[in-house]
């Protein structure tokens, strides 16, 4: 994947995440729809390729006024996630030289594959969640299960047991499937199907749009950096 | 450029800062849990007896609504930017966080579709679950004072 095509994929992606996030807000108050009707119409002219440098740069602007807002991410990770990406793009698209341009890109595509390990690590360093405690409690008594009808889930012990390592296991391995094209396309498959359960288990629907924005990063550089094995 | 502003303009680069070098903790450890509930008062003196759980979640999902919920799920992004509140109110407090919470509350009772007549005064109290061995528990953090809530604007 050449590094303009996979740019270009990261502004339709971003844009249509944009799109999806900013159309919840247009039925909020009257202050959250003067931030989100221009990102919308922004999100829109990004999508369509219409002056994307300027129009990255004028989203980026608006982000801050939109973390100033809510003093901080509205929606957690994925908020921070949609920074990253539409700063990295933002930055991509100003920057004139292409191996600047290709150590930015690559930090994003970095920055994914962290997101997944880091987050693989903390769990297995936990002994709670080794057992299968951790995800117990998500389930039991936190606040994200989507219906009252998945916390019994939490009584089937095995389950949640083998849950707890599969999620554990994929995400400290997921390093390791830029090895090769192939291997990676599956690892981002699996990724990809792990946020579609969040979104269906926890309501966290604006991680699974985000995350997949992300990709075109890391498959630009497992193919600069390994090019197809 | 007036102080003001930079420290404006501070505050928001650090609140970028974590977005573009991010921890990517996620689930690292299972803090104890906030639920926010809230009551309806006839006087700002009356002594709260009676509290309900603010949107509390549906008993069932269809398939098709776990579907939809993908595209357009904004009460339940909306509620999870009020767990995050109700966590920084704790940890670190500021008029933000509990203006937040009263304003939403407020903003949906006053779309009240009901022609039942609701008390004036609305008060919130913050209700952390956590496990204790085997057991759930529950313990009341913080009780907001008591407002009118047909004065709250939504900003």
């Amino acid at each position: 994947m050449s590094l303009d095509f996979a740019i270009r994929l990261t502004e339709i992606l971003l844009g249509l995440a944009f799109i999806q996030q900013s159309i919840e807000h247009l039925w909020a108050s009257r202050g959250e729809q003067r931030l989100f009707l221009p990102r919308l119409i922004l999100s829109i002219s990004l999508v369509l390729g219409f002056q994307t440098q300027w129009t990255s740069l004028a989203l980026v602007l608006l982000g801050l006024f939109i973390l100033k807002r809510f003093q901080g991410p509205y929606n957690g990770g994925s908020d921070r996630m949609s920074l990253l990406i539409l700063c990295c793009l933002c930055l991509t698209l100003f920057i004139p030289t292409q191996t600047a341009q290709e150590l930015v890109f690559g930090y994003l595509a970095l920055q994914l594959v962290l997101s997944y390990f880091i987050s693989g690590w903390v769990k297995i360093s936990n002994p709670e969640w080794r057992n299968g405690q951790a995800l117990d409690d998500v389930l039991r008594y936190s606040a994200y299960p989507a219906s009252e009808s998945f916390r019994p889930l939490a009584d089937r012990t095995r389950l949640i047991w083998t849950m707890s390592w599969a999620v554990m296991l994929f995400e400290l391995l997921f390093p390791l499937t830029l090895y090769a094209q192939p291997l990676l396309i599956m690892g981002l498959i699996t990724a990809a199907a792990f946020h579609f359960a969040n979104a269906c288990l926890f309501g966290l629907n604006r991680f699974f749009w985000i995350w997949l924005a992300a990709y075109p990063s890391i498959l630009w550089l497992q193919y600069r950096i390994f090019g197809v094995v | 450029m007036n102080i003001k502003l930079v420290g404006t303009i501070a505050q928001t680069l650090r609140l970028l800062l974590p977005a573009l070098i991010p921890s990517w903790r996620f689930f690292d450890v299972i803090a104890p849990s906030p639920r926010i509930e809230f009551t309806l008062l006839e006087t700002a003196h009356d002594i709260p007896t009676a509290w309900q759980e603010f949107r509390p979640r549906p008993a069932e999902l269809s398939a098709r609504e776990m579907l939809k919920r993908l595209f357009w799920n904004p009460r339940w992004n909306e509620s999870l930017f009020l767990v995050s509140c109700a966590e920084r109110l704790m940890a670190n407090p500021t008029e933000h966080s509990s203006a937040e919470i009263f304003t939403r509350i407020g903003a949906e009772l006053n779309q009240n579709p009901t022609d039942v007549k609701l008390p004036p005064y609305l008060q919130f109290r913050l209700v952390f679950l956590d496990r204790q061995n085997a057991e759930i528990h529950k313990r009341t953090t913080y009780t907001s004072p008591v407002q009118r809530y047909s004065e709250i604007t939504s900003s």
